[in-house]
């Protein structure tokens, strides 16, 4: 089977990780284990360079809660910040989040320093690029974002993505890509060198549930070698490089949502996702980009 | 036809010798028992059409955003005041290339001054990518959401963008039995998808190891085929036993779904199954018989 993948990959285009099947990142016998447990509403997973797993509990919580990789405990890293429903690292150290609940756009320090970056917009969902750029998604607009290193605020598509929500970047960061939560797709950008978008398109199609015209698409990350993680109602759906689906890993409880995605612990091989009132991990063949 | 009675069966004796000795002294794959035949060499005395490499297209309205080589090849006996039948070939660098896999130009050569095929325009396209500007980033590849996906858009593509452009300095027949698409993989089943969106366009198709699986959602053209008014298309299939087998579906299986739905709804087409693996060996091979089949009255 190598050589007949090895003639496909070079017939279709010279793209890594192009024709892997989900059979061949997950363990036999490596299932869903409850990782952080007692809060209402988890979001917003993002990851440091050691692999600590960072959360929060966007109906109840009280700000960003930490998941050690060395300990596998939990505890509240960063208080009186709630309402946050998505959050990122990003290149100088410090925490991205959309503040949800305050309708704005901030960056916090690992002591808890905030500053605000956009004020008056509903984000949900961001990622930060190297090169501290940072995009965004407003879900009721239909709005992408985009916040420059020097701060300059620019919507950099409107209208088009069908409630816009998870969002992340391939790994050259030349892409970006962000999931509809009311629609079937998963669209892609081309980030130009000083950081704009051109070239939108659906360029990924998530499966649907039986009956459904919407796949529910909300957060997403991506792994070492490029593939896309999109949480959705039917699990986490993978995507290729090249934007082709290559299987979906069942939610951790079947009538549960699942929310938001990311790779932690030390060797960034463990995938954990949001699931309601807990945070569910397991090991993989994969790893994380972002570290 | 003649010509093609002449040479197949020395090209079989060689494929089987080849096949053979593969399979019991080198377990070699089993795709080298497909080589080209003479139709696929310059002959000589034989007039040379000329290919032109034509400007990056940069500027799709339907593909925004990307970029692509594309190349026409214009037969010698081409005349500017008799339309000329057509034929575009997705991954289009694959073929066009005089010493490459499939030598297209070279087939057309031989064939069209045999009279075995319509004096034909060959327009060979290569794939969108989106060209990055960004230190250490690679193009991505805009050709799996092109070719893979169900619907009108690549046809679009063809007869809003490409054939325009390609008309103006060429006298293109409109008569869609004059039009032919023909692509390996995701351009196989691409080339199926405009002819089957599009019948008043194109109705000659031709695939190898075409993808008529669940890349992304290709799967179901058996059972469209089934249940839709029969489309005046006439189809060749390439195929071999030992294409993939992957997350997206079993190409062989597909291939034979896709011929079994032709047939029950009465179309037009041939299936040719043989042993290879996933690359255009054997359609290579067999591609002047196919050119023969497929421009037949």
């Amino acid at each position: 089977m190598k050589a007949a993948f090895f003639t496909f990959a070079l017939l279709a285009a010279p793209l890594a990780a192009q024709d892997t099947s989900l059979h061949e990142y997950l363990i036999e016998g490596e299932d869903w284990k409850e990782a952080a447990s007692g809060y209402e509403f988890t979001d917003g997973l993002c990851n440091d360079a050691a692999g600590n797993l960072y959360f929060t509990d966007v109906k109840a919580g009280k700000g960003i809660y930490k998941l050690d990789a060395a300990t596998g405990a939990t505890s509240l890293f960063l208080d009186n910040l709630p309402g946050i429903s998505g959050l990122h690292i990003g290149p100088d150290g410090r925490f991205y989040a959309c503040h949800n609940r305050e309708q704005r756009v901030i960056a916090i320090s690992m002591k808890g320093e905030v500053e605000v970056l956009v004020t008056g917009v509903k984000c949900n969902d961001l990622v930060v690029s190297k090169k501290g750029h940072v995009y965004f998604t407003e879900t009721p607009t239909q709005r992408v974002h985009w916040i420059t290193p020097d701060k300059k605020h620019a919507v950099a598509d409107e209208g088009r993505v069908v409630k816009p929500n998870g969002i992340t970047l391939s790994a050259d960061e030349a892409t970006l890509a962000v999931s509809e939560h009311g629609g079937k797709h998963v669209w892609a950008w081309q980030i130009q060198e000083d950081g704009s978008l051109t070239a939108g398109a659906p360029f990924m199609t998530m499966w649907l549930p039986v009956g459904k015209e919407a796949a529910a698409g909300d957060g997403s990350t991506t792994e070492s070698k490029g593939r896309y993680f999109v949480t959705t109602e039917l699990g986490v759906q993978i995507f290729d490089p090249a934007g082709r689906l290559a299987g979906i890993i069942r939610k951790p409880v079947a009538d549960g949502k699942v929310v938001s995605v990311g790779f932690g612990g030390k060797d960034h091989d463990i995938l954990y996702v949001a699931a309601g009132k807990s945070i569910y991990g397991r090991r993989v063949k994969v790893s994380g980009y972002f570290r | 036809m003649r010509a093609a009675c002449r040479s197949f069966p020395l090209f079989m004796k060689h494929a089987l010798l080849f096949a053979s000795l593969a399979l019991t002294l080198h377990a070699a794959p089993l795709d080298d028992q497909y080589v080209l035949g003479p139709d696929s060499q310059v002959q000589p005395g034989v007039p040379q059409g000329k290919v032109t490499q034509m400007p990056a297209w940069t500027d799709s309205k339907i593909f925004p955003g990307t970029t692509r080589d594309w190349w026409v090849y214009v037969p010698a006996q081409y005349a500017k005041d008799k339309p000329a039948a057509v034929m575009v070939f997705c991954d289009g660098a694959g073929f066009v290339k005089p010493d490459g896999q499939f030598r297209a130009p070279v087939v057309f050569d031989n064939l069209i001054a045999k009279g075995e095929m319509p004096v034909t325009i060959g327009i060979f396209i290569q794939p969108g990518t989106f060209p990055t500007s960004q230190p250490g980033a690679k193009p991505r590849s805009n050709r799996s959401f092109e070719y893979d996906s169900l619907g009108d858009l690549y046809a679009r593509f063809l007869l809003e963008e490409i054939l325009p452009a390609a008309a103006k300095d060429h006298n293109l027949s409109t008569d869609p039995e004059m039009r032919a698409i023909c692509g390996n993989s995701s351009g196989g089943i691409c080339a199926f998808t405009v002819a089957w969106e599009r019948p008043d366009a194109f109705r000659n198709v031709v695939s190898h190891i075409g993808s008529f699986t669940n890349i992304r959602g290709g799967h179901v053209y058996p059972a469209l085929i089934r249940k839709a008014d029969k489309k005046p298309l006439k189809v060749f299939l390439q195929e071999g036993s030992n294409d993939l087998d992957n997350q997206f579906g079993n190409w062989p299986l597909a291939n034979q779904d896709m011929a079994a739905a032709l047939k029950f709804a009465g179309y037009d087409h041939k299936l040719v199954m043989g042993e290879g693996t996933h690359n255009g060996r054997h359609g290579a091979a067999i591609f002047p018989d196919t050119m023969r089949w497929l421009w037949a009255k």
